[in-house]
């Protein structure tokens, strides 16, 4: 056979290979998550690449190889979801470099850690402060996961016992013009729903590159033609703004009538409309 | 603008009001949201009902201003 022929059909060959490998071993090898992945993948890549170009050599060899690394890969897999120990093992523990904010010089020198590595490995997390790390890991992988202090953690809603509605996902529903039925199932919409929605920002299916629908059943548009404008979903803070002055409104009759009765009416609702605004706030503003 | 004029128009907002709830009930995904927009809208539908009292006495006391 002529060299170059070789050459195109091993390296078919072991494109599948590598494919159906991967497949098997699934998404956990490519993440490489414990060592035990890193070593295989790195091997099962020289592996194929040195049965590619090794002429000389027997193809065979180099298959059996791959099958070997990823099958005891799989094997790992699927013992160390079992046993606990067996997985402090194959795949490596997380070494606590920093605990209630000092940094364990013993952990450091036992992973031979220099304190620039650490303060580098920080850095790429934005922390440049030892002093505001709470608690810092090193994962098994060679990355590192540090917990703020308290006083120098984002804020969050919760934070400022802010009350947040949940919130589904959103689905895509249009993409490149096409709609996607199982996503507008998910949605709970039909085609029909669709289509006055695109009616009524007066919109064909055809110009929309991308739409998609939030939990509230508001639908965002991105069209091909960036030079129409959609308006953007602004039915809740319109309707936030409504109730705002129905309840302006309600104190005002409250004020302007004479009538003992009316007057305490009016006041009653004026205070259910605000109770209404206050619980409907964290829902309608965007 | 009379007084029974201002109220009229308050209580079409509230109806209009009514209405967006109930359709942001239906199309919302969440349960929680659901909820919300299902129990408010109750709320609001007695604020109308109030509303439509006093704009039956205001027509009655007003005749001039009922609408025809």
């Amino acid at each position: 056979m002529v060299d170059w022929v070789d050459v195109l059909v091993r390296s078919f060959v072991f494109l599948a290979l590598l494919f159906f490998i991967t497949k098997i071993l699934g998404k956990k090898q490519i993440s490489e998550l414990s060592f035990f992945e890193y070593v295989s993948g790195i091997t099962i890549g020289s592996v194929a690449g040195e049965a590619i170009t090794g002429l000389e050599k027997n193809m065979f060899h180099g298959m059996l190889a791959i099958a070997i690394f990823g099958l005891v890969t799989l094997f790992a897999d699927i013992i160390t979801l079992k046993s606990k120990s067996l997985r402090d093992m194959v795949e490596g523990r997380a070494t606590v470099f920093i605990k209630d904010g000092k940094v364990l010089e013993e952990n450091l020198k036992k992973e031979k850690y220099t304190i620039d590595e650490l303060s580098s490995l920080l850095r790429q997390k934005d922390i440049f402060r030892f002093a505001d790390v709470e608690f810092a890991v090193l994962e098994p992988r060679g990355t590192i996961s540090a917990l703020l202090k308290r006083e120098n953690r984002p804020l969050t809603p919760k934070d400022l016992n802010m009350k947040m509605p949940a919130e589904k996902e959103p689905q895509t529903i249009i993409m490149d013009g096409s709609i996607m039925d199982e996503a507008l199932r998910s949605a709970g919409k039909s085609r029909g729903w669709l289509s006055t929605e695109l009616e009524k920002l007066e919109v064909t299916l055809d110009n929309v590159f991308l739409g998609q629908v939030d939990s509230y059943g508001e639908l965002t548009l991105d069209l091909y033609d960036d030079k129409i404008q959609v308006p953007s979903p602004s039915q809740r803070p319109l309707l936030l703004a409504t109730l705002k002055k129905t309840q302006a409104d309600l104190e005002i009759f409250s004020l302007e009538t004479e009538d003992v009765q009316a007057k305490e009416m009016y006041k009653k609702n004026a205070k259910i409309v605000q109770q209404a605004i206050d619980k409907l706030t964290p829902y309608l503003s965007n | 603008m009379t007084i029974a004029a201002n109220v009229k128009q308050c209580l079409s907002t509230i109806k209009g009001i009514e209405a967006q709830l109930s359709s942001l009930a239906l199309n919302s995904v969440d349960e929680g949201a659901k909820d919300v927009f299902h129990t408010t809208m109750l709320t609001i539908v007695d604020v109308k009902k109030d509303l439509q009292t006093r704009v039956l006495e205001l027509e009655r006391l007003e005749p001039q201003y009922k609408s025809s």
